[in-house]
């Protein structure tokens, strides 16, 4: 039964790159169902036995546990549900390339859901990530195109920050394995970089506000498989992300997790805000999804603050996490009926006014009231600086300076080796 | 002579012998010049097999032919260089079917491979050195034998290109000859040893010891392309593909990259670089250069000279692991001259696919190619994510061990000089992948050959596809035994040992 549930557990990964693989998937009906029946029988079985693959990557391991268990199963439903919206294979080479990456993301996903090391759930994550920049930009319009660029954005920022995470706990502990590095990173003498690191790595990959803004663009431009998908896949696995790597009901941060919380109370805010004011009913989800995450982070900040709150709830946020993936699919879904059959009203579809676009309106006003001061103020000062920063700032002659550098020392390698060598004779000689 | 003397002969010979007599034959014998390029290159990867076993096992392989009055031409094996000869030899067989495809039809192909297999054996020479002078002699063996590959083409810009490698090469030669010669003046030996052979001199030529430190690194610099001794790399990128996966790859930098880890750990040895404090510039000068690489890389629009930016930026990780000092960052440095010539050498082989089939040299026609060419740019998107470090590839695990190995030794700004590193990697790879896959094809390609049902000829195509998987596979089985990475623990555990 071991050995079953152990090649169980490699396939609920691997069994979706294999069928990736276009050769493969062409010869298969209905590959990405099959994909997922791995993890459907795992779900079947009552005790899985975690397995150790020392041989794989820094030495890895995957396992199912309770809360594991839950978040496959969303996963499975989310996953089952998304492919039935999938285009029908054929020869169109821009669906084919999109199946690809369907299949990529999952194999992340579950991967990462069965993972009990960091440094598994940080590749199947990564993977995950790759894969779903390629389903939010595949056939997508400008916007799509533009959400997947925020997105790739975050996730490298992101990426960044975690190995950095990632470091900092393989030089606390030699084992990576979740628990191992709670316990190594509680007793470690300063846990709070440790700690921020995460919560920032972990915020850019699920679109926590504030940095939120690759969320409307995709569920606006998105297509209906990719925007049912955004809830269960980013998101939840975000959230997963802190609750597995933080060492949450076993450190004691105040001031950290008073911040969390006013950050948390700020996102809902927001959302609410941002979203009564310019309703658009294909971002809803975006603000539901928003308001969810923010009191998210607020019950993260009671537990960062109080570990007994924590110790006592510890449950309930993989809970929670299971039912935004499935509330968002919900919601998504009742969108997707709602216009495919013109229920929508009329009335709350506001175009104009995007919100999305505030990174954008906000750096314009920086130069128009740059510009204002430096026009009204300091005329003068204000085109020489223009002037000299400009100049500064062109890219182009900065290259052509290196390359003219590049070309002088190829030129001179000879003469300046030599005289370099006379110079450490020199100061050989004057040594002695 | 006996099979432990004669092992390590009879691997350099095999490149030499298939080199020398593919020179006798003419343009015409396209088979005896195919039979004895493969023949040599599964020859030659048999042997280093063999060895190979025998090394983990503890066996003694020694080659000993006297040169000068205290000085032998000594060829050994040891752990440290396996590394090196399992990485050239392999990468010499699928670049010889490659090559073998690439230039199929074009003139002087005996030429071309008799300078081919010299270079290699050059290679192998270099890995199996077992005392400095012996270095020295293949290193300009190898500046030789690569000096008409670069210029192969005959052009006025491959001549140029070559005669620029030429003065860094023999310069930086010079400087290794006069180095060498100083230190045998000082020390009597050249012969590597284990924690070097320096050690006696610390109290008496301190100065001396630092300034032949700094002939050697200079006079290697040039291959490694260290900032600011790289300036012939970027040119030389207009020789035929493989023979830039020959310099990115397999021999040329890695020669240079080698010769810095052989003078730390074999000749200085760590603690007495550490004695004389030239680790930390040497450290400071490969973060310059993996920054300064990856800048530049950032606005070139000819592929290949972004690729070979970035070549001058991820050879010197090498040298960072090696410069740090501790025992985790130097396994990250070493298993890097794996990872690196699988990475590199794949992106090479896409670039040099995309010119022989469509005429694509630059990054601004790659537009929609991925769909013309998918297997080529699926292995590209490999070997370019293995390069900015996504896990599960092979640049992630020398990522790794590098951040890691720089925290255990108490040197926390070689992290940010990864994250650094890793963002513009990421900055000049990622919007080509994006315009490979995503942007709308052109009409027409620039210059289209066809080559039936298939994207290109399969001697192009499988290469790339085998070092892609091997990129795969030595990141995800980087654990597994006898893995690139386990074999450089294996080479650390035996240098930094009680």
């Amino acid at each position: 039964m071991n050995e079953i549930t152990s090649a169980l557990l490699l396939l609920t990964p691997l069994l979706p790159v294999v069928l990736a693989f276009p050769p493969l998937r062409s010869r298969i009906s209905h590959p990405c169902y099959i994909a997922l029946l791995p993890a459907i029988v795992l779900l079947l079985v009552p005790s899985v036995v975690p397995i150790e693959l020392p041989w794989l990557l820094l030495g890895s391991g995957l396992g199912v546990d309770g809360a594991s268990r839950w978040l496959l199963a969303m996963s499975v439903v989310i996953w089952t549900a998304a492919a039935t919206l999938l285009p029908k294979p054929g020869n169109h080479a821009a669906d084919n390339r999109f199946t690809v990456f369907f299949l990529l993301t999952m194999a992340g996903n579950l991967g990462a859901i069965v993972a009990t090391d960091m440094v598994g759930f940080f590749s199947f994550s990564a993977l995950m990530g790759y894969g779903f920049y390629g389903l939010l930009v595949s056939g997508g319009d400008k916007t799509a195109r533009r959400a997947g660029r925020i997105y790739i954005s975050f996730m490298i920022a992101a990426d960044l920050l975690l190995f950095e995470v990632l470091l900092i706990a393989a030089s606390t502990t030699s084992e990576m394995a979740f628990e191992s590095v709670r316990l190594a990173v509680s007793g470690s003498a300063s846990p709070g970089l440790y700690v921020s690191l995460v919560l920032a790595g972990f915020a850019l990959k699920a679109g926590v506000w504030p940095f939120h803004s690759w969320l409307p663009l995709a569920f606006r431009s998105a297509r209906p498989a990719v925007a049912l998908l955004v809830g269960g896949v980013p998101i939840a696995m975000g959230l997963l992300g802190m609750v597995r790597w933080l060492p949450l009901g076993e450190i004691t941060l105040p001031g950290m997790g008073l911040i969390i919380r006013i950050l948390g109370a700020a996102a809902i805010i927001y959302a609410i805000v941002a979203g009564v004011k310019r309703s658009q009913l294909k971002l809803l989800p975006a603000y539901t999804a928003m308001i969810a995450t923010g009191f998210f982070s607020i019950a993260l900040g009671a537990g960062l603050a109080d570990p007994a709150v924590w110790n006592q709830y510890g449950n309930i946020p993989y809970f929670f996490i299971v039912s935004l993936g499935f509330g968002m699919v919900i919601v998504v879904a009742a969108i997707c009926w709602l216009q495919t059959d013109h229920h929508a009203p009329a009335a709350i579809v506001k175009q104009e006014d995007d919100p999305s676009l505030w990174i954008e309106r906000c750096a314009g006003a920086v130069v128009r009231w740059g510009g204002k001061l430096g026009c009204e103020t300091l005329p003068r000062l204000r085109s020489a600086w223009l002037a000299k920063a400009g100049s500064l700032l062109q890219v182009c002659a900065w290259r052509k300076a290196v390359d003219a550098a590049e070309y002088s020392l190829q030129r001179w390698i000879l003469a300046i080796t030599l005289f370099l060598l006379l110079g450490l004779v020199t100061v050989f000689l004057a040594a002695m | 002579m006996n099979w432990d003397a004669g092992l390590p002969l009879l691997i350099v010979a095999t490149s030499l012998f298939s080199g020398l007599m593919i020179f006798f034959l003419s343009e015409k014998h396209v088979v005896a010049r195919t039979t004895l390029n493969l023949g040599g290159a599964v020859f030659k990867l048999v042997l280093v097999g063999v060895m190979i076993w025998g090394v983990f096992h503890g066996h003694h392989y020694e080659a000993r032919l006297p040169l000068l009055p205290g000085l032998d031409l000594l060829l050994r094996a040891d752990a440290e260089s396996m590394l090196f000869v399992v990485l050239s030899s392999g990468l010499w067989l699928v670049t010889t079917i490659y090559a073998i495809g690439y230039l199929e039809g074009s003139p002087h192909r005996s030429r071309f491979f008799g300078f081919f297999s010299l270079c290699v054996t050059a290679t192998v020479g270099v890995a199996l050195a077992g005392n400095l002078i012996t270095f020295v002699l293949f290193y300009e063996l190898l500046t030789l034998s690569t000096y008409p590959l670069i210029v192969h083409r005959e052009t006025e810009v491959a001549r140029r290109a070559g005669r620029t490698y030429l003065i860094y090469t023999i310069t930086g030669g010079a400087l290794l000859l006069v180095g060498t010669v100083w230190l045998y003046s000082m020390t009597g030996t050249l012969e590597f040893a284990h924690r070097g052979f320096v050690a006696g001199l610390l109290d008496t030529h301190r100065v001396s010891l630092i300034v032949v430190f700094v002939l050697l690194v200079a006079g290697l610099g040039v291959k490694a392309a260290l900032v600011p001794l790289h300036g012939w790399l970027p040119q030389a990128m207009v020789a035929p593909a493989p023979v830039s996966a020959l310099l990115h790859a397999v021999a040329v930098v890695k020669a240079g990259a080698f010769g810095i880890v052989r003078v730390v750990d074999d000749v200085y040895g760590v603690e007495a670089t550490t004695k004389l404090g030239v680790s930390g510039p040497l450290a400071a000068l490969a973060a310059v250069t993996i920054i300064y690489g990856s800048l530049r890389a950032l606005f070139q629009d000819d592929l290949k000279r972004r690729l070979a930016f970035s070549t001058v930026s991820q050879v010197s990780y090498i040298v960072l692991g090696i410069a740090i000092i501790g025992p985790i960052a130097t396994t990250g440095g070493l298993v890097h001259l794996v990872h690196q010539g699988v990475m590199k050498i794949t992106l090479f082989f896409c670039a040099g696919n995309l010119a022989e089939t469509l005429g694509i040299h630059k990054v601004s026609e790659m537009n929609g190619v991925g769909r013309r060419m998918p297997w080529t740019m699926a292995a590209f998107t490999i070997g370019a994510l293995g390069m900015i470090g996504v896990p599960p590839l092979a640049g992630f695990v020398t990522k790794w061990y590098l951040g890691v190995g720089a925290l255990d030794a108490g040197q926390e700004w070689v992290v940010y000089i990864l994250a650094g590193s890793s963002l513009l990697n990421a900055g000049y790879f990622l919007p080509v992948l994006y315009a490979v896959w995503f942007k709308p094809a052109p009409d027409s390609w620039p210059d289209e050959r066809s080559f039936g049902r298939f994207e290109t000829s399969w001697a192009l195509l499988a290469p790339p596809v085998v070092t892609a998987l091997l990129t795969l596979a030595v990141g995800l089985l980087a654990s597994a035994p006898f893995s690139p990475l386990q074999w450089a623990r294996f080479i650390t555990t035996l240098e930094y040992m009680p």
